[in-house]
């Protein structure tokens, strides 16, 4: 037989065995966040070992005026925006394609989500070949088909939707997933009421699935897209976040001017102006989607 | 056979063995049990010599080397937090010698010069001058050169040499086609030269091939166009700060001139030349894709020795070319040349052996540079494919045997080291820059080149934003230190 403490006496014995658990997170995400905090405020040298010296704002005045910085959240933005809104679209219609019975509809499963098993650099490496302009089988296709080549990694605007595809093609998986999850949590006496009812297949998924899809939805979106701000690795790869800085996204910079040009402290502030570009964009999002689902419940 | 003889056989079968393995016993294991760790690029280049002559060490010595690498682009930052944090993991560490100021500057390094001045075997006095001074910081030696760099303009002979094509050449642009004596001449070829079969071989062939990508080297590929723009001879500290001010010069009106003109080149090589590196164009001249291109030696050895090359036997190579007009920062005026200037840069200046400050055993750490570093082992590293090492030493340009083992043919070898010898010995021959923060300001002005070359900002406003940026490391690592040390560097009171 299993004896349950009494609550009160389980209030009293629980510290000492949340300590080490309250100490570890303390010790591996408040103190790393803390510091970096303190960096931005400092400027850092290795010289004679780690010394920080207060600068009070300045790093924070250099990221404001700073153009790079400001291409990078441009970048970052537009990569998010662009990429989640289309693995959202796509992996709901592969979802969708699945929802229904479908022969050989596990294969299919298995099929959709091996690109989100690979890792980002190998993806990275294999689309940088893919994409390569003198020997790349994409541009030896559109040669064959009497089309010019483009320049996928070198132009203008096609090094930032370069990346966004591939980003896509990687990512898409994840929501597809999730999504799948989420239609087949619905029962389906609802919607063969509705089929009973006469409803459209459009209906259905208009006035039926979407609406009891929407917390899966949501859910997936915010966590792609948390993710989606801290995309590196296949840029790096990819176009290393050129031409010029045309790709670079925030962390990338991040990584530049903290490890490469060993500006430590100006590397934190970029950084930090990530996370609160993350933490902006999650409340904008949050909000967003509370009122329209007050707007839904109280019309 | 008797008894007797028997013996005597046996005996002197004995001694036989004892004499064979008498020189093993007797080798003094001078570094029994010392283990080295020693730190540089990841393979094959920079890596390869260490695995080639590690081997060697160890059986001479008793020690064993641990090989530690990292790729190009967090070399520096590796070595820097281990020295600055005082880790003391690595031994021996083989780096860019323009990191010589952040190292040997704080005294992460250990000062080698009493053990060179003892080392007659180091031929010390066979290192090229200008290879010696890579190593020196403040009068004092804190390294063994080991590698020789200098840009080159590579070009292919058979496309200049073509009759039809120098006919063509002199009706389109009015004056005879040659290897390029000037940086104007030398866009002219490489836009005569651009996205035709000129080879003759069915594929379309480029003007040129250059490292325009950030993290790339293209930092080098533009000052060794720009330094013939902005250093007429005897100017010190045209290239990077006026030593008076420590005020950047990179973005005068000789800077500007050469990034605008460099940037133009971005439309003359093959698709996606943008993002290539140095890698890239030695891979891409092998395989016959430009008519131009500039490097290191290491497109001149890649192009000749590597056996996917196409271009065996076609390739010419020459100091850089020069420029018509140069740029005097002291006067602020160009003066117009009857002869081009011409500035060969020793861009990044070589590789350079260095024992850490923390290493555990010093003298058997000089034992492994000196071993990289000595002429025959380094001839052996600079006539062998994938090693990045570049001849250094007078002896390395005397005995042609090697080079021919290693694939050269004629007239491209003597082309070649022809061009070496007379770059590095030219009157004004430009130093890499050598200071503390050398990687931050590289890096700096790396960026906003790679965005002049994107179109994402003007020239002018590149250098500008780039300047801004060297003004604001200065002051961080301290404006009158900088500037003393950069006077030292140049030769200046």
């Amino acid at each position: 037989m299993i004896h349950f403490p009494a609550p009160g006496r389980s209030r009293e014995t629980a510290g000492p065995f949340l300590f080490p658990a309250v100490a570890l997170l303390l010790l591996f995400t408040l103190f790393p966040f803390v510091f970096t905090v303190v960096l931005t405020l400092s400027r850092v040298s290795l010289v004679g070992g780690l010394q920080l010296q207060f600068t009070g704002a300045s790093n924070w005045v250099r990221l404001v005026t700073d153009a790079r910085f400001w291409t990078s959240v441009r970048n970052t933005v537009i990569m998010v925006l662009a990429s989640v809104s289309l693995e959202f679209v796509l992996g709901l219609a592969l979802a969708l394609l699945l929802y229904a019975p479908l022969r050989a509809g596990g294969l299919f499963r298995v099929v959709f989500i091996v690109p989100m098993t690979l890792t980002p650099i190998a993806i990275g490496y294999m689309w940088r070949m893919i994409y390569d302009e003198s020997i790349g089988p994409l541009n030896a296709l559109l040669r064959e088909v009497g089309l010019g080549p483009i320049g996928w990694v070198s132009g203008t605007h096609m090094p930032l939707a370069s990346i966004i595809i591939t980003n896509v093609w990687h990512w898409t998986p994840f929501l597809f997933v999730l999504l799948l999850a989420g239609l087949r949590g619905i029962p389906t006496e609802v919607v063969e009421a509705a089929q009973i009812d006469g409803a459209s297949g459009l209906q259905i998924f208009r006035y039926v699935l979407m609406p009891m899809l929407t917390p899966t939805a949501l859910a997936a979106v915010l966590l792609r897209s948390l993710e989606a701000f801290k995309i590196v690795d296949e840029i790096f790869i990819i176009t290393g976040g050129g031409p010029g800085t045309r790709t670079e996204s925030l962390t990338l910079q991040a990584y530049y001017v903290g490890l490469l040009s060993f500006d430590l402290a100006y590397g934190a502030t970029v950084a930090m102006g990530l996370f609160l570009l993350v933490v902006a964009a999650a409340m904008v999002f949050l909000s967003i989607t509370r009122r329209s689902r007050e707007a839904e419940e109280h019309p | 056979m008797g008894r007797n003889q028997k013996c005597v056989s046996i005996t002197a079968g004995l001694l036989l063995t004892v004499a064979l393995l008498m020189p093993a016993w007797a080798a003094p294991a001078r570094f029994a049990g010392v283990t080295l760790t020693v730190f540089t690029q990841n393979p094959p280049y920079i890596a390869k010599p260490v695995q080639m002559f590690a081997p060697k060490w160890e059986a001479a010595t008793g020690g064993k080397i641990r090989l530690v690498t990292a790729p190009f682009g967090e070399l520096y930052t590796k070595m820097m937090s281990a020295f600055a944090l005082g880790t003391g993991v690595y031994d021996v560490v083989i780096f860019a010698s323009a990191w010589l100021g952040d190292f040997a500057g704080n005294r992460y390094l250990l000062d080698l010069s009493d053990r060179i001045k003892a080392d007659a075997g180091l031929k010390w006095d066979d290192i090229l001058p200008t290879y010696q001074q890579t190593v020196n910081w403040g009068g004092r030696l804190y390294g063994l050169p080991v590698d020789g760099d200098v840009h080159l303009a590579y070009y292919r002979r058979d496309a200049l040499e073509n009759p039809k094509y120098r006919a063509d050449f002199k009706k389109k642009y009015g004056y005879d086609l040659r290897p390029p004596q000037t940086w104007k001449e030398y866009r002219d070829i490489a836009e005569f030269f651009n996205a035709w079969d000129w080879a003759g071989d069915g594929r379309t062939h480029y003007g040129v091939l250059e490292a325009f990508k950030r993290g790339g080297q293209a930092f080098w590929f533009f000052m060794s166009q720009a330094a013939a723009y902005v250093c007429p001879p005897g100017l010190k500290g045209c290239l990077f700060f006026d030593p008076e001010t420590m005020v950047p010069q990179i973005n005068n009106p000789g800077f500007v001139r050469a990034l605008e003109d460099w940037v133009a080149l971005v439309k003359l090589g093959p698709p996606g030349m943008i993002n290539f590196d140095s890698g890239d164009v030695r891979s891409q001249f092998a395989a016959g894709a430009g008519a131009l291109a500039k490097d290191w030696g290491d497109t001149g050895i890649v192009g000749s020795t590597d056996v996917k090359s196409v271009v065996k036997g076609k390739i010419g190579t020459m100091v850089l070319p020069g420029s018509s007009e140069v740029y005097d920062y002291k006067t602020k005026q160009w003066r117009k040349l009857d002869r081009p200037n011409v500035a060969p840069y020793l861009a990044f200046g070589g590789w350079v052996c260095g024992v850490a400050a923390t290493a555990r055993n010093p003298a058997a750490g000089y034992d492994f540079c000196r071993t990289l570093a000595e002429p025959a082992n380094s001839y052996v590293a600079v006539t062998t494919s994938e090693t990045g090492f570049n001849p250094f030493r007078f002896s390395h340009f005397r005995d042609l045997s090697g080079w021919k083992r290693f694939g050269f043919v004629e007239p491209d070898l003597s082309s070649y080291l022809k061009a070496i010898e007379q770059s590095l010995s030219h009157p004004n021959a430009q130093l890499d820059l050598k200071m503390p923060g050398q990687a931050r300001y590289l890096d700096a002005l790396e960026t906003q080149l790679a965005r002049a070359a994107a179109g994402q900002a003007s020239a002018r406003a590149a250098l500008d934003a780039a300047a801004a940026q060297w003004e604001r490391i200065t002051n961080e690592l301290g404006r009158e230190r900088q500037k003393a040390l950069y006077r030292d560097w140049l030769g200046l009171k």
